[in-house]
């Protein structure tokens, strides 16, 4: 184990569920976030190691339907059973519909240092469509009072390939962000599974089918506007201005390690990937008497399996693959070990290699899964 | 005198219309087997048929029955197959007996295969009880089936027994009439040995193990047997009969139904219809004609992946093995690499073996456009079979190409008569004849029923032929069809091209005023099973170098990339894993994914 860490707390409470939402997350639930906030304490508490904590990153669900004391009291647990590191990177996933000037200001009080704001639309009619509980109005009001609140470090959330969204809709979601001159933009595509209730409804034809073309062409568009204005494409769904990108997920896709709190969350440490249980009742029942809850996934990463994790993970940043970092970690040489697959994909025009580096094309970024894929092993 | 005592009798039956469920009723009801340990129904054994609800194999059970006179009797029951694919078996089996009870369904009435059966019955001189079953269901119509019986088939209403399989009702009186109408076995105890096999599979403890039905001299453990058709030589491992337990026995006698283990590796060594009698002291005339059950349809069979063209070779020797009447001979596509071209007897046959080959040897399969034998004479007058559309040769070098041609006859309510007459009339078929026969169900709303008799080329019926007349008459219509011999014909071969690439597995003869239309059903189609591709690919079908119809597959330019939540790496990386397990399920042609789907689709689709 190495001597930093970054933690993911996960709430999983919603008001109420998105039509799109495949995240685990309770509607009706509100009523436990209490005596959840106790188990995430004591979570942290049983697995409590001595490193430093340089990023903690609250997810959801919706995070910010704590109060700034709530999260006030599980950030000084981490600070009493970890070292928090001094500029350590500390996020909350805030939804529009939830928050105004004082609780922002509240929470930066009590230790937030970076707000992601899950506006996802500024157009009421796709706020409704994604059963959202916010309207646009609502979500520039949530920034602005971000802004006003003094929290500089400030994300904000899009979805696009909405369906029936056409590349003008989507632009104008991307102009009306870039106006608020956020450090840090997510773009995230629709995708739906069979159990969401979008998903229905164009299933039974009462909304179009999401268009694959115009996601691409939408895609696209967001990387000419965020570079015309100044945004670095530092991943495949994410843009920043220099220096504000997010530290926590190069936590993931640089494969350091990161310990998971709370229901469904996910660890990896000590080249082990495990995750807690995505049943809440399991959850609360296994830590109410003081064990940690069941898990979900539990497996050891085996080097072959590291190895092809790193180059998936690896080539989702632009910074790509550096071949000679590449060797010094594993004592392999990436372009014999992975020549044909590299070689296929170059003729593919889904990588590019510099000779230093290996990185996605911008084909490649739209067509990621075609490029990951082939790098598994063949057996695990 | 044992034999005098003995009955051996076969149910036969339209699909669904209750043989099985009778076959338990007549089990439970002798007492072989209390009903509550017929878990299944016991003549369907092998999984495979349950699941289709049809009988593939035919088997035999030996009931003991006190009749109303007070004698004992025993009574061997022929299961036969439901399906006409299987028609040279039923027709073995109803040699092995002295009579038949046809079932015919109250709710339904005669259907297309009721008709084929009872001719085939009489053929062979059976004495036909004919029942009319499932009278306890509310829909039944026993008195409109019954006169239905009377005008088609001349029984008189006093011979025709209403029964319900389900309950048992009437099943008593059947019992009886069974003693009472069917004759006891006529052979000759003291005459060299004559059986007959009737059904045979492969056990890998005890060799091929031969259904036989013992018509004159007997047979003991230890015989030195032969085979009067095949010559093949045998001794008998293992004898007796089923209750419907196995019963190993001494001996079986003249007018004994029963098995034999043979220890033979192949029921090819030992196929059905043959004669069997003793080495030494031999009969001189075998019971039937011998003749081995041919296949007509025909298709190539390959892996998925070429690198499993190994265990499809195993798998299919094995199966062979236990299917003396599906024929295989390696064959070498450019793009597909090695596979077997596979001889079936129709393509219910065909389908039974394909899902045999992939579940039992668990393997994934291509199959690819199911043909039928072609007889081509060139112009130089040399005259070949053609089973592989491959091997047409060019146009300028065909005399003459003849095709086998089908007699079909259709049962429908004339309500339908319009939509499939013009379904056969696509399908090149010539009418021949109808017959009324009857009411239907409810008379205004159907109209009378018919049946339809037409002579069409079996290559029409191979793709959805069958699926199309049942939508076009609500499923009311039934079908049964009989191979009557090749007639000359004119076809010419249809290519597909996939990204420039000829793929001889969609290719298949076609008649020339139809290549155009079929051709852009077949790109149409694979457009839609095809998944898009990194790069835009081109469909094309053509005829010699003539590209009839031409369609393009864009290509692929957004992949969906779910969002990464929390640092839950191992969701997405099992999601990649699923697309690369996916792509084992797929041929690369042309460096086209394919999915072996696709293959299958092009011929399942209407035209
Ligand atoms: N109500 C009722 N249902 C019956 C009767 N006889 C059979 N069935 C039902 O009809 C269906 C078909 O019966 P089977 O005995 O499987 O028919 P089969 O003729 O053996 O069918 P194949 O093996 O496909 O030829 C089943 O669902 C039976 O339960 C009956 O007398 N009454
Ligand atoms: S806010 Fe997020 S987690 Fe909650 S229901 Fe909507 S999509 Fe799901």
């Amino acid at each position: 184990m190495s001597d930093s860490m970054a933690i993911y707390i996960h709430v999983p409470f919603c008001r109420r569920k998105c039509k799109y939402c495949s995240f685990i997350s309770f509607d009706s639930r509100t009523n436990d976030i209490p005596g959840y906030i106790d188990l995430l304490k004591k979570e942290l508490e049983l697995r409590s190691v001595d490193c430093n904590i340089d990023t903690v990153y609250f997810g959801g669900g919706t995070p910010s339907l704590l109060t700034a004391e709530q999260l006030n009291g599980i950030l000084s647990v981490i600070g009493k059973k970890y070292r928090m590191a001094d500029n350590a990177e500390i996020t909350i996933e805030a939804n529009p519909g939830t928050v105004d000037f004082k609780y922002l200001a509240d929470i930066k009080t009590a230790g937030i240092n970076r707000l992601s704001i899950g506006i996802q639309s500024f157009n009421d009619d796709e706020l409704t469509m994604l059963g959202r509980i916010h309207t646009r109005k609502e979500a520039v009001n949530a920034i602005e009072d971000a802004r006003e609140a003094g929290v500089d470090n400030l994300n904000i959330d899009l979805i696009y390939g909405l369906p029936g969204q056409s590349i003008d809709d989507w632009k104008e979601n991307l102009l009306t962000a870039i106006g608020f001159n956020p450090g840090h933009l997510s773009l995230y595509a629709l995708t739906l599974e069979p159990e969401e209730s979008l998903f229905k409804e164009i299933e039974s034809g009462k909304l179009p089918d999401i268009s694959a073309g115009t996601a691409a062409s939408q895609y696209e568009l967001a990387e000419e506007l965020l570079q015309k204005h100044g945004y670095v494409h530092y991943e495949i769904s994410n843009w920043a201005q220099p220096g504000r990108e997010c530290r926590h997920n190069l936590v993931y896709w640089q494969g350091s390690e990161y310990l998971g709190i709370g229901v469904a969350a996910h660890s990896y440490i000590g080249k082990r990937r495990s995750s807690n249980t995505e049943d809440l009742d399991k959850y609360i029942n296994a830590l109410s008497h003081n064990v940690l809850p069941p898990q979900d996934v539990d497996e050891i990463i085996i080097p072959e399996l590291e190895i092809a994790e790193s180059i998936i993970l690896g080539l989702r940043l632009y910074s790509g693959i550096s071949i000679k970092d590449f060797e010094k970690r594993f004592g392999i040489d990436i372009m014999k070990r992975f020549g044909r697959q590299i070689e296929e994909l170059i003729n593919f025009d889904l990588i590019e290699n510099d000779k230093t580096v290996i990185r996605l094309t911008p084909r490649g970024r739209l067509l990621g899964n075609e490029v990951f894929w082939r790098f598994l092993p063949d057996k695990v | 005198m044992k034999q005098l005592k003995t009955r051996n009798f076969c149910i036969i039956a339209h699909i669904d219309h209750g043989k099985s469920t009778l076959a338990d009723r007549l089990i439970e009801l002798t007492g072989a087997m209390k009903s509550d340990k017929i878990i299944e129904q016991v003549m369907d054994s092998m999984e495979l048929e349950r699941e289709r609800g049809i009988t593939i194999k035919a088997k035999a059970i030996r009931l003991s029955y006190t009749a109303k006179d007070g004698v004992t009797y025993e009574l061997n029951l022929i299961d036969t197959p439901g399906h006409v694919d299987f028609s040279y078996e039923v027709s073995r089996t109803l040699a092995a007996c002295e009579g038949a009870i046809l079932v015919i369904d109250a709710t339904q009435g005669i259907q297309a295969q009721t008709i084929s059966n009872v001719y085939f019955a009489m053929d062979h001189n059976l004495e036909i009880i004919p029942v009319i079953n499932k009278i306890d269901l509310p829909s039944s119509e026993p008195e409109r089936v019954l006169e239905e019986i009377e005008s088609v088939l001349g029984y008189k209403s006093e011979d025709v027994l209403p029964i319900s399989a389900k309950t048992g009702q009437g099943v008593p009186a059947l019992l009886e009439a069974i003693v009472n109408k069917i004759p006891p076995p006529k052979g000759d105890l003291n005459k060299p040995l004559r059986a007959l096999i009737f059904d045979s599979h492969y056990d890998s403890y005890m060799g091929v193990v031969a259904y036989i039905s013992v018509n004159d001299g007997k047979i003991r453990k230890g015989d030195k047997l032969r085979l009067m058709g095949q010559g093949t030589e045998l001794e008998v491992v293992s004898i007796g009969y089923f209750n419907p337990k196995f019963c190993p026995a001494d001996e079986l006698l003249a007018g004994d139904i029963g098995y034999i283990a043979t220890g033979l590796k192949s029921v090819g060594e030992c196929r059905v219809g043959d004669t069997i009698t003793s080495l030494v002291d031999s009969a001189t005339e075998p019971l039937i004609g011998y003749k081995t059950a041919k296949p007509v349809v025909y298709t190539g069979i390959y892996t998925t992946q070429p690198e499993d063209h190994g265990q499809l070779r195993e798998a299919i020797e094995k199966l062979s093995l236990n299917d003396a009447s599906f024929s295989y001979e390696p064959e070498n596509s450019p793009v597909l690499g090695n596979g077997y071209r596979c001889g079936f007897l129709g393509l219910l046959h065909m389908d039974i073996i394909q899902e045999r080959l992939e579940r039992e040897f668990d393997l994934s399969l291509i199959v690819t456009v199911p043909g039928v034998k072609l007889i081509v004479t060139r112009t130089d007058d040399r005259q070949f079979m053609i089973v592989n559309p491959s091997d047409l040769p060019e146009p300028s070098e065909i005399l003459k190409i003849e095709e086998p041609w089908v007699k079909i006859s259709v049962i429908t309510p004339s309500t339908f008569i319009g939509p499939i007459m013009d379904l056969i009339t696509q399908s090149e078929g010539i009418y021949k004849h109808t017959e009324y026969i009857g009411h239907s169900h409810s008379p205004d709303a159907l109209g009378q029923r018919v049946r339809l008799e037409y002579e069409i080329p079996l290559r029409s019926m191979l793709t959805t032929f069958y699926d199309q007349l049942k939508s076009r008459s609500k499923g009311y219509a039934s079908l049964d069809h009989e191979v009557i011999g090749y007639r000359e014909t004119k076809l010419i071969k249809l290519d597909i091209l996939v990204n420039g690439v000829m793929v001889d597995a969609f290719s298949r003869v076609v008649p020339p005023d139809k290549a155009h239309d079929i051709g852009k059903s077949m790109v149409e189609k694979l457009k839609d099973v095809i998944p898009t591709q990194l790069f835009k690919v081109p469909l094309q079908a053509s005829i010699g170098s003539r590209i009839v119809a031409r369609t393009d597959i864009a290509a692929r330019r957004k992949d969906v990339l779910a969002k990464c939540y929390g640092g839950d790496i191992t969701r997405k990386r099992k999601l990649l894993e699923k697309q690369k397990e996916g792509k084992k399920k797929m041929r690369s042609i042309g460096k086209v994914e394919v999915p072996k789907d696709a293959f299958m689709s092009v011929l399942k689709m209407e035209q």
